[in-house]
């Protein structure tokens, strides 16, 4: 009713002019009845009435909102301040909207990333089980299909429970071969996501035997882009790896599990994968989605006595394998996570910071309008009503530098979403979104009062009889150690970020001058997935291989060719027991492991990997010829000890396991490359000719004298002249393999300098800011001081050490902070300890320096006072 | 605040007692401001020297609470004057209104009758 009537007031109050109007009209009328004269009825008239204005004010308020109405007229009048004051309220919305866009974009990343639910049916209740062996080192790692099929049939803790396996085909449909990312699933992996189909249907039980016709289930995305979105897709067939595939259903758009797939097909276990030796082969994704009410910790117990039981059961392959039951939400962004926080935590540092500066330059506008303040107190204005006034204009000016903000963040944001998924998982799904402007709302009035609160205080609380009586100059001893304390934590907040980003920026540093063990530059690389059902002998795939390396090494400005099982740097993707004569003895569970690659004769001279002794790979190291085998310095050092390896036999558990063990020769001995990370150990490797082992998923890689990257498409005509149906991926540099392989670390590291960058920009601002004032205000004692014969460079000393006692009491609260803190960054550090003295002095002695340069300003300054001028002033 | 004339009474209890006396008067039918005014006066043998002005806050209150509603009708000499009528809610709270008010009169008479006596 009264809301109604706020909106209308106007028409409201025009109506009760009328109405008295009526009451005076009458009344006169009356009094000139009783005899009196036309003007003298009229004004007792209007002495009976009494106020009329008044009346209507009364009114007037009763259908407004009070509080509503002194907030848009305090709004008003806190937009004409900070329009008449252009320049205080640029820089204030400018270092606000630092802060604030800062928080605004991290936490977006937070939200999408942390705490958005995945986007799946009932998130909560899916779980990864992986096998674990920490003993080997694989505190994570893949399920071998026995396994898997006795968990699924014996645990009930889960509704279902699936298996998947990502794998490459080769799709032949369209205008040119293209390799399309696939998993091989289970048939209950649809119901564990709880993902319907758009169209047609999921796979059944019947649809998983071998032997049986294909069916596929395409991805919303490739049904868009290589079907046009037909709608009569179903039963239309898709030649995969050269076998055909008909289509069942087409997905929901935005499923996409595991990530970048673009079609499922049955996962089809035949004999052998299931059979007594495959315990020991390791390569299943293992999903499940937990019973209702059943938490994770129930499911864990469950499987690790079925594990255990498995253990005893098969000694030989499952020793030392223990399951994990993991959330699918840890496993996307477990790893993410501390330094989104660690970012969290430095955006809010910087806030503060910004914070504090706004407040500093508050405090000292705030000298100018202590009369003003006065005058309004005088007048009758509650102490209440002025400090929300002076809050009500915070808010607004951190209302405008959060829009301000906005535009930061959307910016920011836009760079964000661009980072490919190995380096920010779901980043696809970054944006300001209603819960992030919500979020921006709650910042922007939290900063509002944070850095209005102090100043709002300090106006209030000081005597306006004491402002009026003062004049101009105001004794502002309490305002001033307001200020200096802001200074203080400045300094400590900007420090403490200063040497959290130190320390990234130096493990950064050490972690770039890791040799990764091979030559990157010039060089390029591409991924050819041979199908299985064209080339299932290893001859079909040598003499493939053997031809493309010859095409390519005739294409003009290739100087090296060479072909492997997988790129350096990826991660030793592929890892397999060994043994060597000593060894043999042992189980196979108990066997030491190493990466494997299958590499052609001349990998480590186009590479670079040195040889250390023995020799390369020859072609003559073929399907006829004696197996043999390379292996990295870290093999030998360990296993040879001070026996030279070249000459002796090692064994090698890849492929089926035979009665007979294979032993291969090992001819020569190259040095290491940091596959598992340039922060990691070097990985132990073992190296196979590919002419003796025939392998499908190939890397190739060309070397040039320049610019590798003008050879991608000869390598992908070459490709199609060897086999018309075979597409090429993932065509990389050497730069760009390498760039993955330090992307997160550089990311934090950017970012977290960034912020750093920011704070000491914020904070020597800041400083600045007050020593400036203080020299402005002491321009009267600086005068008298050079007037009684005080020299130029005391009054340097004098202001130039009030700042820096200011700056040495943030740096030591800063250091003790950093001290405190940096060790949750420890995990981020590489050869740096999370309290490296030399980083803590370094960055101490530099924020020192700024600090002292931005007194240094207002000290020079006070040294020009004129003594004359000062006091003349006065 | 302190208006001219008015009796020094406590703000609320006036409001409440003017609130009381206007609903009283329009029990004898609809009547504009001036009206009412007058009656209070004259009725009260002019103890009661309201400054007319007050009433009209009044007037919007008793209607923003629907006690009683308005409408413009033409006076005795032919002047537009916006009238006044009690509703059914205003006749329910005047019937209240007045119960409590002689309950609060005659606790306050017998608090004050010994001291007189």
């Amino acid at each position: 009713m009264s809301w109604l009537r706020f909106f209308r007031r106007e028409r409201w109050d025009q109506e009760r002019q009328r109405e008295l109007q009526a009451y005076l009209d009458i009344e006169t009328d009356e009094n000139i009845a009783r005899g009196m004269s036309p003007e003298d009825a009229r004004h007792a008239a209007r002495r009976k009435l009494g106020n009329s204005t008044q009346i209507r004010e009364e009114i007037y308020r009763m259908n407004s909102l009070g509080f509503l109405e002194s907030l848009w007229q305090d709004s008003r009048c806190g937009a004409r301040m900070l329009r008449k004051n252009a320049g205080f309220t640029a820089i204030a919305v400018l270092t606000l909207a630092l802060g604030i866009g800062a928080n605004t974009a991290i936490f977006s990343v937070i939200h999408a990333v942390l705490l958005r639910p995945l986007p799946y049916h009932d998130p909560d209740r899916i779980v990864i089980v992986v096998e674990s062996n920490p003993g080997k080192g694989f505190p994570r790692f893949s399920v071998s299909p026995p396994n898997y099929v006795d968990w699924r049939k014996e645990s009930s803790a889960f509704q279902s429970m699936a298996s998947a396996v990502l794998g490459d085909f080769a799709y032949t449909g369209g205008p040119e071969p293209e390799r399309l990312t696939g998993a091989n699933v289970a048939a209950s992996f649809f119901s564990v996501m709880g993902a319907e189909p758009a169209l047609g249907r999921t796979f059944l039980p019947e649809d998983d035997v071998v032997g049986k016709a294909s069916v596929v289930v395409l991805s919303h995305g490739l049904w868009t882009r290589r079907f046009g979105s037909d709608p009569q897709v179903l039963g239309k067939s898709l030649t995969l790896d050269g076998r055909p595939y008909r289509v069942i259903g087409v997905m929901q758009n935005g499923f996409q599990y595991p990530r970048g797939t673009a079609l499922w097909v049955p996962s089809e276990f035949d004999k052998e994968s299931l059979g007594p030796g495959a315990r020991g082969a390791h390569y299943l994704r293992v999903l499940a989605r937990l019973k209702p009410g059943v938490r994770i910790d129930q499911a864990q117990a469950e499987m690790s006595s079925l594990s255990t039981r498995l253990e005893q059961q098969y000694p030989k392959t499952n020793a030392g394998w223990t399951s994990r039951v993991i959330s699918l939400n840890e496993i996307t962004v477990g790893d993410i996570r501390p330094t989104l926080l660690v970012l969290f935590g430095a955006v809010g540092f910087l806030l503060l910071i910004a914070c504090a500066n706004v407040a500093n330059l508050l405090l000292a506008r705030a000298a100018g309008r202590q009369r003003e303040i006065a005058v309004r107190f005088s007048l009758g204005a509650s102490r209440m009503r002025i400090a929300r006034q002076l809050l009500t204009e915070s808010i607004l000016l951190s209302t405008i530098a959060t829009a301000a903000g906005l535009l930061f963040a959307e910016w920011a944001v836009r760079a964000l979403r661009t980072l490919p998924p190995s380096n920010l998982p779901r980043a696809a799904s970054i944006g300001l979104d209603l819960p992030v402007l919500g979020f921006a709302a709650a910042v922007a009035i939290f900063t509002g009062l944070l850095f209005g609160v102090a100043p709002a205080l300090q106006v209030t609380r000081s005597a306006p009889s004491e402002t009026l009586k003062e004049g101009g100059r105001t004794s502002s001893a309490g305002r001033q150690s307001v200020r200096s304390a802001l200074v203080v934590l400045e300094t400590m907040l900007a420090l403490m970020l200063l040497i959290g980003s130190g320390l990234l920026l130096k493990s950064f540093v050490r972690l770039q001058t890791v040799d990764p063990g091979f030559q990157y530059t010039n060089v390029l690389t591409a991924s050819v997935g041979l199908p299985a059902s064209k080339y299932s002998t290893d001859v079909q795939k040598v003499q493939f291989v053997d031809q493309l390396l010859e095409r390519l090494q005739s294409v003009q400005g290739v100087k090296e060719v060479a072909a492997a099982s997988g790129n350096p740097m990826e991660g030793s993707n592929l890892g397999f027991a060994f043994a060597t004569r000593d060894l043999q003895a042992l189980s196979p569970a108990d066997q030491p492991s190493a990466g494997y690659y299958v590499v052609s004769p001349n990998y480590f001279h186009a590479l670079g990997i040195p040889l250390l002794a023995g020799r390369s790979f020859a072609q003559e190291d073929s399907l006829g010829t004696p197996r043999v085998a390379i292996i990295s310095q870290t093999v030998a050092q360990r296993f040879f000890h001070d026996k030279s390896p070249v000459g002796q036999s090692i064994f090698i558990g890849v492929g089926a396991p035979t009665d007979k063990p294979l032993w291969r020769e090992i001819v020569g001995v190259v040095g290491d490359v940091k596959d598992d990370g340039l922060g990691e150990a070097a990985t132990m490797t073992i190296y196979e000719p590919y002419r003796q082992m025939g392998w499908r998923d190939l890397r190739i890689f060309l070397r040039s004298d320049s610019n590798p990257s003008q050879l991608a498409a000869a390598l992908r005509s070459q490709v199609l002249a060897v086999d018309k149906d075979q597409p090429v991926a993932d065509i990389l540099s050497g730069e760009e393999l390498m760039s993955q392989a330090v992307a997160q670390p550089q990311l934090r590291t950017l970012l977290l300098s960034l912020f750093a960058g920011l704070a000491l920009i914020l904070a020597s601002l800041g400083i600045y800011g007050v020593m400036s004032n203080t020299v402005a205000q002491r321009t009267h004692e600086i005068g008298v001081r050079m007037a009684l014969g005080a020299g130029q460079s005391s009054v340097l000393r004098l202001v130039l050490g009030n700042g820096m006692r200011l700056t040495l009491l943030g740096i030591a609260l800063g250091s003790a902070g950093a001290f405190a803190l940096t060790r949750i960054m420890k995990g981020f550090l590489f050869h740096v300890t999370p309290t490296d003295p030399a980083t803590f002095v370094e960055v101490a002695l530099f924020l020192f320096a700024v600090a002292l340069l931005a007194s240094y300003i207002p000290a020079r300054r006070a040294t020009r006072v004129d003594p004359v001028i000062a006091l003349r002033y006065e | 605040m302190a208006k001219r004339g008015a009796p020094p009474l406590q703000a609320d209890l006036l409001q409440g007692t003017l609130d009381l006396l206007i609903l009283q008067t329009l029990v004898l039918g609809a009547a504009h401001g001036h009206t009412i005014a007058h009656v209070i006066e004259h009725r009260s043998d002019a103890v009661l020297q309201v400054e007319h002005g007050s009433l009209y806050p009044a007037l919007h209150r008793l209607e923003d609470r629907a006690w009683i509603a308005s409408f413009w009708g033409t006076s005795e000499n032919n002047r537009k004057a916006r009238y006044y009528r009690l509703t059914a809610a205003g006749r329910r709270q005047l019937a209240q209104q007045t119960s409590r008010w002689e309950q609060l009169v005659g606790a306050i008479n017998r608090v004050l009758r010994p001291a007189k006596e």
